[in-house]
């Protein structure tokens, strides 16, 4: 050991000087020392704004949102934080509007879901068998994806519409009896919005699907050729169970959204669509922003706010354990 | 139980710009019912892709696989009653080593579900992996995942097992082990087996017959002696022993070789076996048959510099230089006790009983080394 050091000595005659010094720092230690040292606070002019920022206008916002909800703010006065109640959460289940559009918001996240994930493996698994112009049809089902929702609600309530391309289709083939007024209908105003949106997610569930797919390697299939399983057999019990956590994670996406899927329907029916597609998002934006109602929509915000922790938690727990946050 | 037998099989792929390019030419293979052939070469000489043919899962451009006396050239691989072990397991991530290994059972036989319970409980047995039922392969080390692969292959009792270069993931010393518990495996199923490697020791321990393919192109079949000592062809020379033969570019002049450095004159009997060859020739010579001597005595023995002293304890790979210029190296390999140093000037002795001689234009042998004939077993061609 010494030797080396000598020879180390020999090579850079400063490096002695340079190691007494850093010691000496060493010994002193005092605590104020330490904390300038840190790693902790030296990195803290990157960290520390952002995360200010976010406190304030994300945690912060939602702390106030909650306060408001405890009140009985509405009108034209301002909130009082002195006299705080459960008043508003009273209220909820004796609502009406609130139980159907709490209703339509839980049909709408599991039909959604569910569905864009069907038609989105579906094109996954259709356009992963190695097809021509593969790229070219990825781009198409994707497309819709980068549309703004303004635009898909617009052109969707058009094909819906009366002289709209759905009917004047179904017209032109001979099905004149299935022609339907589909979003003045309160019977099928919630399915015409589900399959809008569907039309405009499955190209991102297949886009989550086909780099699940790409991930396995190609000896799985050929293992299971081998192996004697059918086509079918093939996809169901050895390559669909492997895109496990892609469907997990597109479940997370496609909920969230679903839970504010307000832009859509606040395009295609205003801020009054009315009970049979009333989603949670809405109604909260009617009783705060049209009604005045300001804390009632607080505690439907607070609502909508729990149902999202309910979807994201699991997903966070678990992803925390696999040591993936 | 029947023998497997490719008659000129050949594959040609073709590029997406209409080039052909002709992975495997016309190779012709015959493997019976209970041998281990081994199919060695370099990377890209087509062992995979003659394996693939065999399993079902690459076409057959050209020629046939029969297996007994049905050609399958256009069955589907379950039908071929054959199974495979992939180079990297290819064990599906999420069935546990039960499921991974009941799995074939389930989809190409009716077998009862018990009986598909004992089978699997038996071949896990079998492999020692009889604990590890329930775990999931990302819980395994690379050996234990390895037995699960082959464990999924025996259940199935396949007429024909076909091996990918199996061992290529494990390390040095655990793919040693492998290598022995393996050949033992075989022998106890007596099944036919395929196994690809690149790796030419894997071809020389474990293989009743080895069949040496070079761009698609099978160089030879024989026992693993057979193709150590009688190589049928420059490639197979070098291919086949490490460290590698060595080789001299010579012209032949009357009953002498030249080479830039040295002469080397040949008995009457080397000079008859000659008598067609042409004069450009590569005379071969193993590294364990030269010997190292102190001085220059006797016929064939030439004066070399020293350059490289490999110690492996229990010989020595010597790196010697031939020649003022230091151009031509050639390695011996000695006793591992007999005690050389770099720059050290020794005197390399070439028995002429050990000598290859090949044709330079075609690669030819036209002369391999005198063996005894008493230590090649018969092969059963």
């Amino acid at each position: 050991m010494d030797s080396l050091r000598n020879s180390l000595r020999r090579l850079n005659p400063l490096s002695e000087t340079a190691t007494e010094q850093s010691q000496g720092t060493q010994t002193q230690g005092s605590l104020a020392g330490r904390l300038r040292d840190s790693d902790f606070v030296e990195s803290m002019p990157f960290w520390l704004p952002p995360t200010l920022l976010v406190l304030l206008f994300v945690y912060g916002a939602i702390a106030w949102n909650v306060a408001i909800s405890f009140t009985g703010w509405s009108g034209l006065g301002q909130p009082e934080y002195t006299d705080l109640s459960l008043e508003m959460y009273r209220q909820l289940p004796a609502d009406q509007n609130f139980r159907a559009s709490l209703w339509n918001t839980i049909v709408l996240l599991i039909t959604f879901t569910g569905s864009s994930l069907v038609v989105g493996l579906g094109l996954a698994l259709l356009v992963d068998r190695k097809i021509r112009f593969e790229n070219t049809f990825r781009t198409i089902y994707l497309l819709p994806m980068a549309l703004s929702f303004v635009v898909t609600a617009i052109f969707w309530s058009w094909m819906y519409a009366r002289g709209g391309l759905i009917n004047t289709t179904l017209e032109g083939i001979g099905l004149d009896w299935l022609a339907h007024n589909w979003i003045g209908d309160p019977q099928f105003k919630l399915a015409a919005v589900i399959v809008a949106l569907i039309w405009q997610f499955s190209g991102y569930c297949m886009i989550v699907y086909l780099a699940g797919l790409r991930a396995i390697p190609n000896e799985h299939y050929e293992a299971a050729r081998i192996d004697g399983a059918s086509t079918l057999k093939l996809y169901w019990r050895v390559i669909i169970p492997q895109l496990r956590s892609s469907t997990i994670g597109a479940v997370v996406v496609l909920m969230v959204f679903a839970l504010k899927a307000f832009d859509f329907i606040y395009v295609m029916f205003g801020t009054n669509p009315g009970r049979s597609v009333d989603i949670l998002a809405v109604t909260m934006y009617r009783e705060a922003f049209s009604s005045s109602q300001w804390a009632y929509g607080a505690a439907i915000a607070v609502v909508l706010f729990a149902l999202a922790l309910t979807i994201i938690g699991p997903y966070a727990y678990t992803q925390y354990k696999r040591g993936a946050l | 139980m029947a023998d497997l037998q490719l008659d000129a099989v050949t594959k040609v792929f073709t590029e997406r710009d209409g080039n052909e390019i002709t992975a495997v030419d016309d190779v012709s293979l015959t493997i019976e019912d209970g041998e281990f052939l081994v199919l060695v070469g370099p990377s890209g000489c087509g062992k995979s892709t003659t394996l693939r043919m065999v399993a079902g899962l690459e076409s057959i451009s050209a020629g046939q696989v029969r297996l007994g006396d049905s050609v399958v050239n256009d069955s589907k691989p379950k039908d071929r009653n054959i199974a495979m072990v992939f180079q990297s397991y290819a064990l599906y991530p999420h069935m546990t080593v039960r499921e991974n290994m009941a799995f074939g059972l389930q989809e190409s036989t009716a077998m009862p579900d018990d009986e598909i319970e004992r089978t699997v409980a038996s071949a896990a047995d079998m492999l020692g992996i009889d604990d590890l039922l329930e775990r999931k392969p990302d819980d395994l080390s690379g050996g234990q995942q390895q037995r699960v692969a082959l464990g999924r292959a025996i259940v199935r009792d396949p007429e024909v097992f076909l091996l990918d270069e199996p061992l290529s993931n494990l390390d040095a010393k655990l793919r040693a082990q492998m290598r022995t518990e393996l050949k033992r495996l075989q022998n106890d199923l007596d099944v036919a087996t395929i196994y690809v490697t690149h790796d030419q020791t894997e071809a020389m321990t474990m293989a009743d017959k080895i069949a040496i393919l070079n761009d698609g192109e099978l160089q030879q079949v024989g026992t693993p002696l057979e193709c150590y000592h009688e190589p049928a062809n420059l490639f197979v020379a070098s291919f086949i022993g490490e460290p590698s033969m060595n080789f001299f570019d010579v012209t032949r002049d009357d009953s002498q070789l030249v080479h830039d450095h040295f002469r080397y004159d040949l008995s009457n009997e080397t000079d008859d076996a000659l008598a067609d060859a042409h004069a450009e020739l590569v005379l071969g010579v193993r590294p364990e048959d030269i010997a190292l001597q102190s001085t220059a005595d006797g016929a064939h023995t030439y004066a070399t510099v020293v350059d490289v002293v490999e110690p492996m304890g229990n010989e020595n790979n010597v790196y010697l230089t031939i020649g003022d210029e230091q151009t031509q190296t050639f390695v011996a390999t000695v006793d591992g006790m007999h005690h050389v140093e770099a720059g050290e000037t020794v005197y390399a002795h070439i028995p002429e009983s050990a000598v290859h001689l090949f044709d330079r234009q075609s690669g030819r042998a036209m002369r391999n080394r005198t063996v005894e004939s008493t230590t090649i077993p018969e092969t059963k061609l």
